[in-house]
């Protein structure tokens, strides 16, 4: 079944900084557009949700037609968010706590804004 | 809270209440039509009352008071459920006409953020939503399953005009025209009738009306007729101060003044009319209903045994019963009953009453699966309980059952899934929940478009209310309205939507996003013909590096086609395409300082300034000189600023990237300058007529808008060019002042189809290549005004360039170049002078040197005598060059001069010349101007050649020179032909043959080799021999011929102009010690390339010459001492008469700078005898012929000259002589001098005897050296070592025979 899933961390002042298509489904050609702007929108919920819970993974936090949003957020408010419309939780759960890793790693290397992202990316796109 | 205060509250009391069905005549219609009304908008205003105050009962018999009361009437042919493409098109015509009306709004700007937030709810909420709610709840009427749109009461209105009104009367109630709910059952066809008589005025006096009501009163009874005259006012000119129909008619065209006709009587007289009409008969009668409708249900529902029967009855009953849901209720059934009984409690306020039945009738309806009617229940119960104010829990719980089980109907339930939508969110939003009333609207959206559109977008408000407000819910949900608004050619409504989307997104960094909603309102702003703002949302797209490249081609076409509709040009400020790079602007603009090429201003100031400092008359002297005439007459400012010059181009170097992966062509690149004149200026220019400058040319500006209509004070460079996908590019721009002034480099502008960009620098910071050297203590100047420049007047400027200066060169190489040098203008220039950075490669030549054959000057001459100094001759301290006098550079005739280059050594090495120069005219701002010339050469290895000197052991000053050569080139060969000493202190000679040196004649790649050489001291002999003609044997002259006799090149002169030349810069660079060292000797090694290799084809006619120079090669590395003993080789001697006395000579040289005590020591050998068996004096001599030939053993021993010699005693005869002389002799030696011992030995039998065995002590006196010398010793550890020394004798052979 082919999945569709976009990949996007957000910085704690709403900034992108990662993005990554990692759907097998073919694209088409608005889907980044509206898959920025559910992630954008969902930002408002996670804002409302994140402080009501000591979780750092929000699961299912929004919807939008088959599109699900889930958050997991770290410590440093920054979001990491997939939105996908497979109901995987428990292989979301683990996708986030390794790319939470992975994050915390590689801005450990370098204490910049920006992810290196060609190392992120090939990880990620293989954990998918 | 008082729930009816809400707006759901306020809502409800006006849309849940008493329908009263309105029969009548089209006379009385008539009548009504000339006030501009219907008969029933005629009523409305009045059907409505805030404050009844009519005394109620509860069914328990409790007394209360009605206040807010109101009756909807409604003609006989509204009452049925309306037609839903006709709602459709409606609510469409509703939309389109509040579109109409956003027309001015469009264009302006969205509001920030924080304004948004700031503004009440009313200032941003479309004032159309709440009537179009109504609408839309409106679609959802007079359905079969409800009963509170079913009437409760029937007005018979019959004009006074009608003939036989009685009959009329009745005819109106005739079941063909009634609606179909009387009809099929669905309500009691017995309701409340009230007969109305209208009387229009205009017809005449109410006398026959009176007449008629009087019948009616009899017919029908006293209570339930009325008279109603209207119309009396007669010329139709009544104005209403509060008109009450105004919000009853929305689309009516205002033709005419509504109720023109209807004085004040009139009206109070509907007003009283449907005072008494609610109060005496519609509420009463509703009243009565309840009771007995309760009465009955008690009756048959209330109590316990009801219950268990009605439960019984209905399990029972639920198999049978698969009718359609609709008809299965009449109005006779018990469920209808309650449910008419809980409508009209509700509709008289009795909320408890109506929950009451609401429930008992729900689980009726659930266990029937009559889901229609258990989620109209759901809702009105859900009403009922926000009405109550109880429990907000069960309110909802309702209201979602409600709704779902709507939606789960279908489309036959969609209209009221919308109503009880919107009575949901209403109910959300007075609870303040709006974030749940968002999701609500997002879910009474349907596939129909318009509809979703205007759900969405109110829904987007909602998130904007909502506490913390959610705004990009609310972007995302306006944007998702926009779209439904253009799928549905809702333009404005788009444009709206997305407008206010914008304040979201306006400075988002998430890019699909920003460029989607851009992207899009400009699309619609050029469909509705705004092409500026299209244009200006489209430019925001345009750069979107991280789209793909159709999207990119696709925004780029869109772009056009708007730039195309829009019909003109645009000046657009900071165009994104293409971007410009500013950290790469550069500006390069020549004062004093000019330059060559671009590669010469790009070099470093500092580099420049460091060169330059020998040349420039130094600041103080120079400055104050031409400071001294010019301070008054020249302002402050221009010593502040930059200079440049008027008529030359000053370069602004800039980076255009393309962000695209489309190619976009780009046109007319040109700077932004301003030119401005003020008078101060004008005043510095003394003979200038002030007045005429100052009339048409004072401030004189040349504004960004202007720089197209050029009037010639600045002559501007264009570009045009194409930039491929992702493709960077430098730009040189050019401006060139044509006047004096001030000029202001304000940015740069392009044109990109039709569309002009501009971009200024003022921006931003700048980063300056050229530094303010001569103003570092002004270095502190904003960088704005680096772009500022103070233009003088003309001054002549010089421009050079060396012809043909080669890319790449191998080492050694030496090559004739021409500098070119020129003025255009007509003003001379004197004092020229010209530094070079490295001496060692450039040498500069003579002038007439460029007359003469190349080869001519390198050749050595016959007379030799007159090489060597007169390049010098001109060259001034510190390596600064000045040209003769004389030399005048002026118009078109150039000045070439010669010059000699020779890559010293491999590396990449760049080369900076200045030149610098005086003006001629002394009243020139600019005293003097330098010219810098800066070229790269890429040197490659060829020869690597290193020299070994090691002392000759038999003579004095003769030195085994051995030559290292490597060619470490990649490609080339070489050949060697020649080998120099410089100076005249040494001679050298061959030590082979010239054709067996190299077999091949020359090294090819890799190949090493090594030559053999004598070098002889030519000092020794002129020391000692003061008088004689220097003996200069052929063999030993400065120069040696390496290659064979068949190649015929003639001897290259190593002393003469540019190999000297070089030489000493070679020397200079090696030379930590200037001073004039004996012990050490220059070689300079002469080098062809191979003619028959490939590359050196083209340049076959020019002879190649290389030249390796090595320099302080140290001769005597181990003692400052030599000797050599002097004496027989073969002597002849009858032993039998006597022993054989031989006399000889040791001479000892110093050639070191202190005195030198020296002590011979000589040893008879005593314990040698024992190894061979005597025989006379002749003792096999092993290895002896070839020791015989010391330069042949020089040659086998190589690098060790040491090693040679101690292998000498093992192989030395038993000593068979002694030494006769003294034993040892002491004495000191000058120095530089040398002196003769003699020494003498005596031979007892005949044979070959080896004279070495005697040491030779020497000890440099410290004392009379002086302390220099101490110190020289201490900071060289080496010198330090040849404080003092001890050296064995060298073999020397003596053959003594027998004589006969």
């Amino acid at each position: 079944m082919a999945t569709t899933a976009s990949f996007i961390i957000v910085s704690r002042n709403d900034i992108p900084i990662y993005e990554a298509e990692v759907g097998s489904a073919t694209k088409r050609e608005d889907a980044a557009q509206l898959h920025q702007f559910v992630l954008h929108a969902a930002l408002d919920i996670v804002q409302d949700l994140a402080w009501t819970t000591s979780a750092m993974f929000l699961k299912n936090i929004d919807r939008f037609n088959d599109l699900v949003v889930s958050v997991y957020v770290t410590a440093g408010h920054t979001r990491l968010m997939l939105l996908h419309d497979s109901r995987n939780d428990d292989g979301i759960k683990s996708f986030f706590q390794e790319v939470h890793e992975l994050y915390i790693k590689v801005n450990f290397l370098q204490l910049g804004c920006s992810v290196h992202v060609l190392v992120f990316h090939l990880s990620i796109v293989e954990k998918n | 809270m008082d729930p009816a205060g809400t707006p759901l509250g306020k809502m409800l009391l006006e849309e849940i209440t008493p329908v009263v069905m309105v029969l009548r005549t089209p006379s009385v219609e008539e009548a009504c039509v000339k006030n501009g009304l219907s008969f029933v908008e005629m009523l409305s205003p009045f059907c409505n009352f805030s404050n009844i105050d009519v005394p109620l009962r509860t069914s328990s018999d409790q007394p209360y008071r009605l206040h807010k009361f109101k009756l909807r009437l409604f003609y006989e042919s509204d009452v049925r459920q309306p037609n839903i493409e006709v709602a459709k098109e409606r609510l469409k015509q509703v939309i389109t006409k509040a579109g109409e009306k956003e027309n001015l709004e469009l264009i302006s700007d969205p509001p920030q953020v924080s304004n948004l937030l700031d503004s009440s709810k009313s200032e941003l909420l479309p004032s159309w939503f709440e009537y179009l709610n109504k609408e839309l709840i409106r679609t959802a009427s007079f359905s079969e399953h409800e009963t509170f749109d079913h009437p409760v009461g029937c007005l018979l209105v019959v004009s006074s005009k009608d003939e036989q009104p009685i009959n009329r009367f009745i005819d109106l109630f005739n079941t063909n025209k009634l609606p179909s709910l009387l009809n099929d059952g669905a309500m009691d066809p017995k309701i409340l009738k009230h007969y109305l008589l209208v009387h229009d005025n205009h017809d005449g006096s109410s006398e026959k009306a009176s007449k008629i009501l009087s019948e009616m009163k009899s017919t029908f009874g006293t209570n339930e007729c009325h008279l109603l005259c209207i119309n009396s006012s007669q010329d139709a000119k009544m104005e209403h101060q509060d008109d009450p129909w105004a919000s009853y008619k929305y689309d009516g065209s205002p033709v005419q003044r509504l109720g023109c006709c209807l004085d004040v009587d009139d009206i109070s007289a509907l007003k009283d009319l449907m005072h008494e009409f609610s109060s005496k008969h519609v509420i009463p009668y509703m009243e009565q209903k309840v009771r007995i409708l309760n009465q009955q249900v008690s009756a048959t529902r209330r109590g316990f045994r009801n219950q268990i029967k009605n439960l019984w009855w209905r399990k029972g009953k639920d198999d049978p019963n698969e009718m359609p849901s609709g008809s299965m209720y009449t109005f006779s059934s018990i469920e209808s009953q309650i449910r008419v009984l809980g409508d009209h409690a509700f509709m008289l306020h009795d909320y408890e009453l109506a929950l009451a039945n609401y429930r008992l009738i729900s689980t009726d309806y659930k266990l029937d699966k009559a889901w229609k009617r258990y989620a109209g229940v759901q809702e009105i119960m859900a009403l009922a309980y926000f009405l109550l104010d109880q429990s907000r829990k069960e309110a909802e719980y309702c209201m979602e059952n409600a709704f779902n089980t709507y939606l789960k109907l279908g489309s036959s339930g969609q209209q009221n899934a919308t109503r009880c939508g919107l009575w949901w969110i209403e109910m959300l939003k007075t609870r303040d929940q709006y974030k749940e009333a968002a999701s609500v609207y997002f879910r009474i959206c349907s596939e129909e478009l318009l509809h979703s559109a205007v759900m969405l977008e109110q829904a987007s408000y909602c998130y904007l209310f909502s506490k913390p407000p959610m705004l990009y819910k609310y972007g995302f949900h306006l944007v998702l309205s926009g779209d439904r608004y253009r799928k549905t050619d809702q333009i404005k409504h788009a444009i709206r939507t997305y407008r206010s989307a914008l304040s979201v997104y306006r400075e988002t960094t998430w890019s699909y996003i920003r460029d989607h909603v851009h992207f899009h309102i400009g699309q619609w702003y050029a469909l509705l013909g705004f092409h500026d703002v299209a244009v200006r949302h489209m430019l925001q797209v345009l750069a979107c590096s991280h789209q793909s490249k159709a999207t990119q081609e696709l925004f780029l076409r869109d772009f056009l086609q708007i730039f195309q509709g829009a019909g003109k040009t645009f000046e657009v400020p900071g165009l994104q395409l293409p971007v410009i790079d500013i950290s790469s602007l550069k500006v390069v603009f020549e004062d004093q300082r000019t330059y060559a090429s671009s590669p010469a201003a790009s070099v470093r100031e500092s580099l420049w300034r460091s060169l330059e400092e020998d040349l420039i008359p130094s600041l103080p002297g120079a400055r104050t000189n031409w400071l001294d005439v010019q301070t008054k007459l020249m302002p402050k400012r221009l010593r502040e600023s930059n200079v440049c010059v008027a008529g030359e181009a000053i370069k602004v170097v800039v980076e255009f990237k393309n962000p695209l992966q489309v190619p976009i062509p780009i046109s007319n690149v040109s700077l932004i300058c301003e030119l401005s004149r003020s008078e101060e200026e004008i005043s510095v220019d003394t003979n200038a007529s002030t007045s005429e400058l100052a009339n048409d040319e004072d401030h004189q500006r040349f504004g960004v808008m202007v720089v197209s209509s050029d009037s010639g004070s600045v002559i501007l460079s264009e570009f045009d060019f194409s930039l491929g996908g992702g493709e960077k590019k430098l730009v040189e721009l050019t401006v060139t002042p044509k006047l004096e002034g001030t000029l202001k480099l304000v940015g740069v502008r392009w044109k990109f189809s039709g569309c002009v960009g501009f971009y200024t620098f003022e921006s931003i910071l700048l980063v300056k290549k050229i530094a303010r050297g001569k103003r570092k203590a002004k270095a502190k100047q904003s960088p704005l005004n680096d772009l500022k420049f103070v233009v003088i007047k003309p001054v002549p400027k010089l421009e050079g360039h060396i012809r043909s200066f080669p890319e790449k060169a191998y080492a050694g190489h030496i090559q004739p170049l021409i500098l070119e040098l020129k003025n255009q203008s007509n003003c001379s220039i004197k004092n020229l002078k010209m530094k070079i950075s490295h001496p060692r490669f450039l040498s500069i030549g003579n002038k007439e040197v460029q007359h003469v054959d190349f080869r001519a000057c390198l050749e050595k001459q016959s007379d030799n005598k007159q090489g060597g100094t007169h390049a010098n001759l001109k060259k001034a301290s510190q390596g600064v060059f000045l040209f003769p006098e004389d030399v005048a550079i002026k118009g078109d005739k150039p000045l070439l001069w010669p010059l000699w280059l020779r890559a010293a050594v491999p590396e990449n090495f760049l080369l900076y010349i200045i030149i610098y120069y005086e003006m001629e005219d002394a009243s020139s701002v600019m005293k003097y101007r330098t010219l810098r010339l800066h070229y790269n050469l890429q040197v490659l290895p060829s020869l690597d050649v290193s020299f070994k000197i090691s002392p000759c052991p038999s003579r004095l000053q003769e030195f085994l020179v051995r030559m290292d050569v490597v060619n470490k080139a990649s490609s080339q060969s070489f050949q060697v032909s020649q080998l120099s000493t410089v100076g005249d202190n040494w001679g050298i000679s061959r030590l082979q043959p010239i054709d067996g040196i190299i077999p091949s004649q020359s090294l090819t790649v890799g190949q090493a080799f090594s030559f053999f050489f004598m070098l002889k001291s030519r000092r020794l002999s002129s020391v000692d021999a003061a008088t004689h003609v220097p003996d200069l044997s052929p063999d030993v002259d400065n120069d040696v011929i390496l290659c064979p006799e068949s190649v015929k090149e003639p001897l290259v002169n190593a002393t003469h102009s540019p190999l000297a030349n070089f030489h000493d810069s070679e020397r200079l660079q090696h030379g930590i010690h200037n001073q004039k060292d004996d012990n050490t000797v220059d070689f300079v090694l002469i080098s062809r390339p191979l003619k028959s290799d490939t590359n050196s084809e083209e340049d076959s006619d020019q002879p190649q010459l290389f030249s390796h120079h090595a320099c302080y090669c140290r001769t005597a590395s181990t003692s400052p001492i030599s000797w050599t003993m002097i004496g027989p080789r073969t002597k002849y001697h009858n032993f039998s008469s006597s022993f054989c006395e031989i006399s000889l000579k040791m001479t000892i040289h110093n050639s070191s700078d202190a005195i030198a005590s020296i002590s011979i020591s000589t040893a008879d050998s005593a314990g040698q005898s024992d190894a061979l068996p005597s025989q006379g004096g002749w003792k096999p001599v092993v290895k002896e012929i070839k020791a015989a030939s010391p330069k042949a053993a020089g040659i086998i021993a190589g690098n060790s000259p040491e090693s040679l010699w101690s292998l000498k005693p093992v192989a030395s005869p038993v000593s068979s002589f002694i030494w006769s002389g003294s034993s040892s002799s002491n004495f000191q030696l000058a120095p530089r001098s040398s002196t003769d011992i003699p020494m003498q030995i005596c031979v007892f039998s005949p044979g070959t005897y080896d004279l070495s065995s005697y040491v030779l002590n020497w000890n440099l006196r410290q004392d009379d050296g002086g302390c220099d010398q101490l110190e020289a010793k201490e900071s060289n550890p080496e010198e330090m070592r040849k404080l003092s020394g001890t050296c064995s004798g060298y073999p020397y052979f003596l053959t003594v025979l027998q004589s006969v």
